[in-house]
């Protein structure tokens, strides 16, 4: 399992990351502008869940916007059992993690008879579903008016006055999804998901038992993506059921690896550090005066994205090199049928 | 008795509107296979354009159809250049990020020109309920509802007659006999968007008497517009018209002995039986599910 990590750092691109890394650990002992240290912790944030969801996604082709159902589930759960029983918010991500996977393993194994825009579909009722019932359910979630959570500061409650272990505890989360990610893209299991990602029916006449495949990565995926939800609450202090559950989060989750290039690890990666600081920086100039005006520039630059970079940024790089890109057998595949 | 018979009528008309609303996603869906966001953002263009037109030249919504038809016709033609056709061909997913762009777009437009105000038209008719015996039935939702018929007869009509329609409904079931049979299917897709928006902008006129418009009022119909659209089974049209009859029923029954806050709840749950169990909906052709890939 080791072995490809290992073999990564033969080449320079290794050296880069790992650059890149030290810079991020030492960054919080260099700069103490509070809104930069919050712009990198977004940034690593969005990384790390939009790498979540390019496991089933991305890798496994299995385009889910559901994924804030299972953020909102982690995050709930959390800081559900804190408030009333007192559970440690550490502990407390372990439960949201089990009862996310459960929940991710239940709501997939029917859903992945689903192809294309259904599947898509049923994944966004679910997470509405889990919306509504959050907020339904007053006297036990609090309903739409959410959740402060009581401040009590320290390592143990995951709970910091200071921005430095906030960056730390994302950054190690960060790397967990991307090591998790890397170790998957090189692996037989990885391997098994592109095959069923570009061809269904063929890795299936292979050998390769697909749901067993789809659900495995799922259940990985959810229960990334609950960790998530649990850090964004300890961060924020606050949840409530529109902005947990809600359709934009799913997408931002999916528009990551998409900007940066979906299934590969490093994708998600490149996608938030390029797109966090954009949108953050555009609210920023245009979100003062002008309602509505980023956000329109925001769509706008989605549309284009989707039309003139379909394989994200990496895939510009890759057609430079020159290298065969992965997706495209897909769109072929359409064409031809 | 007469509790039952309220929700009843109640839950029709309402489920007019939904059809109303559905049957030019279900069109554009059945036909293009593209999952369009931007669908409740057109109704929302369409209600604001109603609503300028009473205001500024007074113009009657239910008159201001004749002209705010022909520009979301135009609109949705203009789109389809723009947005949909370079993707066409490209996996579903991406497709949907484009109309999600074209609608975050949209949404943010409206709020940018117009601000995220309530507006509402006060025409003379606003509030007038119809009695019939003890029952109160409005008469804006009936026009609505009316039109629903209506609408749905004339298209389906279109449909069945027309050489036009007979090309549409061969591209909604099946794209490479249809492009066998010497059927320009691109062009098929550009006159189908068009007509699609067209016909949210006939719901968004007659909406305007009874809702209110802001920038986000798209987003409260379009995701019920999907579940009507699957429960009928994707692009037809007696379908949709029934799933949103369907549909209204089951928000009015469910929110009055269930609980209001959970009648969305209960038709979400409703279109994820309907998509495992049985994914043609109502009306489709077995196996057109999968058509998404084909």
């Amino acid at each position: 399992m080791i072995r490809p990590l290992v073999q990564a750092f033969r080449e320079p691109k290794g050296y880069l990351f790992l650059a890149g890394l030290l810079a991020l650990f030492l960054l919080p002992l260099i700069v103490e502008n509070p809104f930069v240290l919050h712009l990198v912790i977004m940034m690593l944030f969005y990384a790390a869940l939009g790498g979540a969801w390019n496991i089933i996604g991305g890798f496994g082709g299995q385009l889910s916007l559901g994924h804030a159902a299972f953020f909102g589930l982690g995050a709930y759960t959390c800081v559900l059992l804190h408030l009333y029983t007192g559970l440690n918010p550490w502990a407390g991500m372990v439960v949201g993690m089990v009862v996310t996977s459960l929940f991710g393993a239940a709501i997939s194994y029917p859903c992945f008879r689903l192809r294309g825009p259904f599947f898509t579909l049923a994944t966004i009722a679910f997470a509405e579903v889990l919306r509504i019932l959050a907020t339904y359910f007053k006297d036990f979630t609090k309903g739409s008016t959410g959740i402060t959570i009581p401040q009590n500061m320290g390592l143990a409650n995951f709970m910091f006055k200071e921005k430095a272990p906030y960056l730390y505890i994302i950054l190690i989360f960060a790397l967990l999804v991307f090591v998790v990610s890397y170790l998957i893209e090189k692996s037989r299991f990885g391997y098994y998901l592109q095959a069923l990602r570009e061809d269904e029916d063929a890795a299936e006449s292979l050998g390769i038992n697909n749901t067993w495949v789809k659900l495995k990565a799922a259940v990985i995926s959810a229960a990334l993506t609950s960790i998530g939800g649990v850090f964004y609450a300890q961060y924020i202090l606050f949840i409530e059921p529109y902005s947990e559950f809600s359709l934009d989060m799913s997408i931002q989750f999916a528009l990551i690896p998409m900007i940066g290039g979906m299934g590969t690890a490093i994708g998600p990666i490149i996608g938030s550090f390029v797109l966090t600081p954009l949108q953050e920086l555009l609210r920023s100039w245009l979100g003062g005066g002008f309602a509505g005006l980023y956000l329109v520039i925001y769509g706008i630059i989605l549309v284009l994205v989707v039309i003139f970079m379909p394989q994200g940024i990496l895939g510009l790089f890759k057609r430079r090199e020159g290298e065969k890109e992965t997706l495209p057998s897909a769109e072929e595949a359409n064409i031809r049928s | 008795m007469q509790e039952i018979i309220q929700l009843t009528i109640n839950g029709l008309l309402q489920g007019g509107i939904y059809s109303l609303i559905s049957i030019g996603l279900t069109l554009i869906f059945g036909v293009t296979r593209i999952v369009n966001f931007a669908h409740g953002e057109f109704l929302m263009l369409a209600m604001y354009g109603t609503f300028f037109l009473f205001q500024l030249a007074g113009i009657d919504p239910y008159l201001s159809l004749l002209i705010v038809t022909p520009i979301l016709f135009i609109l949705g033609l203009c789109s389809e250049r723009l947005v949909i056709h370079p993707i066409l061909n490209a996996p579903s997913f991406m497709q949907i990020f484009a109309t999600v762009g074209l609608s975050v777009a949209l949404q943010n437009a409206a709020l940018f020109f117009w601000t995220a105000d309530y507006r509402s038209v006060k025409t003379s008719y606003a509030g007038l309920t119809i009695p019939a015996g003890d029952l109160l039935i409005s008469f804006a939702r009936l026009m609505a509802f009316v039109a629903a018929v209506l609408i749905s007869y004339g298209v389906f009509l279109y449909l069945k007659k027309t050489y036009a329609g007979r090309a549409i409904r061969a591209v909604a079931q099946n794209r490479t006999a249809a492009t066998l049979m010497g059927i320009n299917i691109r062009r098929i897709y550009f006159f189908t968007f068009g007509l699609g928006t067209a016909l949210v902008g006939i719901a968004g006129a007659l909406l305007m008497p009874i809702y209110y418009v802001f920038p986000t009022v798209g987003g409260l119909f379009v995701l019920t517009a999907f579940v009507v659209v699957v429960l009928g089974g994707l692009g037809n049209l007696t379908g949709a018209f029934f799933g949103g009859l369907i549909i209204g029923l089951v928000e009015s029954f469910s929110g009055f002995y269930v609980a209001t806050q959970l009648k969305e709840a209960v038709y979400f749950v409703i279109f994820i039986l309907v998509l495992l169990l049985k994914p043609s909906g109502l009306y489709g052709i077995v196996g057109a599910e999968e058509m998404g890939e084909k």
